[in-house]
């Protein structure tokens, strides 16, 4: 399923296997997944949350989640590797909205983002080569593609995202709309 | 529901922008609708790479062992053969002791609910560790109340002063070798209950104080602003 290069810490069969012997009750198996998934996971919680603190509060909150609800993990339904970040990112997302950060546009200058994060274009750069969707998301208008991609790395809600790229909030709404599509289209 | 509109809404859900109830909604639809679910997956399969985009950090290693903490929660006792006489197993299989049994234990369980009821209430309302948190000037800027049940909050005293576009971060230092951890952040001085879920219970001498932060926080996770003010906790009579 993933085309991702070096992101590859262990084999998808690996992460399924340490889900079945999580349900069974090993807690070496969830220490396995820690040791090859936490660093990503961290980085990932930090790019939605800028705050380490609270990032390491979702990866902690993760792994209890991982090792309560192992028993349901069905590979029918996606890869493990996939469904260890679904529950990262629910986390992730549930802490970030409850933050109150609706002041976010306003305050969140441009300054400080260029300083302090990695810019939607070059974390495109940083899919692999032959990525399907490297490819389609270089085929969205430039202004879609990092909605979509701010959206998605760094959690921004449509009002934020119409603030970041200073156009209205119906304007941000119909770009996603149809970048979904042409991304659904492309990918296929 | 049209099947494109059900994708699109899968779609939103994956990005993050879906909030609120619509969230919850989503989440709800994805449990008893298997298409739904379906095409939540797809996207999450189509996405998911860019998550492999991040770099990775490395975890605190107290964080793994606050999981394994987390984990070890005592597991059922393991069911163990007993053993009983004959004159006990009579007993035991008699419908009459176990009516009046269930009585009696029916009873007792809601004296013992009446009772942990109360003592939950004492426990809740009064605070067993209290910080006053003093100015540079040494005037008492804001109380943290700790109360039994881990539940810790800030009260400011007085206004706290904010410029536009600064917030106010709350920190506590339970280890040193960790350095401060942020347990709250506000807009303007009002009581927040603050973010201690995941830390160990608070204890005497424990350090709290309050900086002035960008809105969104501190950027690196310590403080970086001034000290507005400080104080450590001790144990409430």
């Amino acid at each position: 399923m993933v085309t991702g290069d070096a992101g590859e810490r262990s084999a998808p069969g690996d992460l399924a296997a340490a889900l079945r012997r999580c349900a069974g009750g090993d807690r070496a198996a969830l220490q396995a997944i820690y040791d090859a998934e936490a660093p990503r996971m961290l980085g990932v919680a930090l790019r939605l949350l800028h705050r380490r603190a609270l990032a390491e509060e979702v990866v902690h909150e993760a792994f209890l989640r991982i090792w309560q609800r192992a028993g349901s993990y069905q590979p029918s339904r996606g890869d493990a590797r996939g469904w260890i970040y679904a529950i990262l990112r629910n986390l992730a997302l549930n802490m970030l909205r409850s933050e109150g950060r609706v002041d976010l546009v306003d305050d969140f200058g441009p300054m400080e983002l260029a300083s302090e994060e990695e810019g939607p274009e070059s974390i495109v750069m940083r899919l692999s080569e032959g990525s399907r969707l490297r490819r389609c998301l270089e085929g969205l208008d430039a202004v879609r593609r990092q909605a979509v991609v701010l959206a998605y790395v760094q959690g921004l809600t449509h009002g934020e995202l119409a603030g970041r790229l200073g156009v209205p909030l119906g304007t941000v709404k119909s770009w996603i709309r149809r970048s979904l599509l042409a991304l659904r289209e492309c990918m296929a | 529901m049209t099947e494109e509109e059900r994708d699109r809404l899968a779609g939103e859900h994956v990005l993050g922008l879906l909030e609120g109830e619509a969230a919850a909604a989503a989440e709800r639809l994805a449990e008893r609708d298997p298409d739904f679910a379906a095409a939540v997956a797809l996207w999450r399969a189509r996405f998911f790479e860019l998550d492999l985009t991040a770099s990775p950090e490395r975890p605190p290693a107290a964080l793994w062992q606050r999981i394994e903490a987390g984990i070890a929660a005592p597991a059922a006792a393991p069911a163990r053969p007993v053993r009983r006489a004959a004159a006990w197993g009579a007993l035991w299989d008699s419908l009459a002791f176990w009516r009046i049994a269930g009585l009696g234990t029916a009873a007792a369980s809601i004296l013992l609910a009446l009772g942990l009821a109360t003592l939950w209430q004492q426990r809740a309302t009064t605070p067993v560790l209290v910080a006053v948190l003093l100015t540079d000037d040494r005037r008492a800027g804001a109380v943290v109340n700790a109360f039994a049940d881990g539940r810790t909050e800030l009260l400011p005293l007085g206004d706290i002063p904010v410029p536009p576009g600064r917030a106010l971060e709350i920190w506590t230092l339970w280890d040193r070798a960790r350095g401060p951890v942020s347990v709250g952040l506000i807009d303007r001085a009002r009581t927040v209950r603050l973010r201690v879920d995941d830390l160990p219970r608070a204890r005497p001498d424990q350090l709290f104080e309050i900086t002035l932060e960008p809105a969104t926080g501190s950027p690196i996770g310590r403080p970086t602003g001034p000290v507005l003010m400080k104080g450590t906790a001790s144990r409430a009579l």
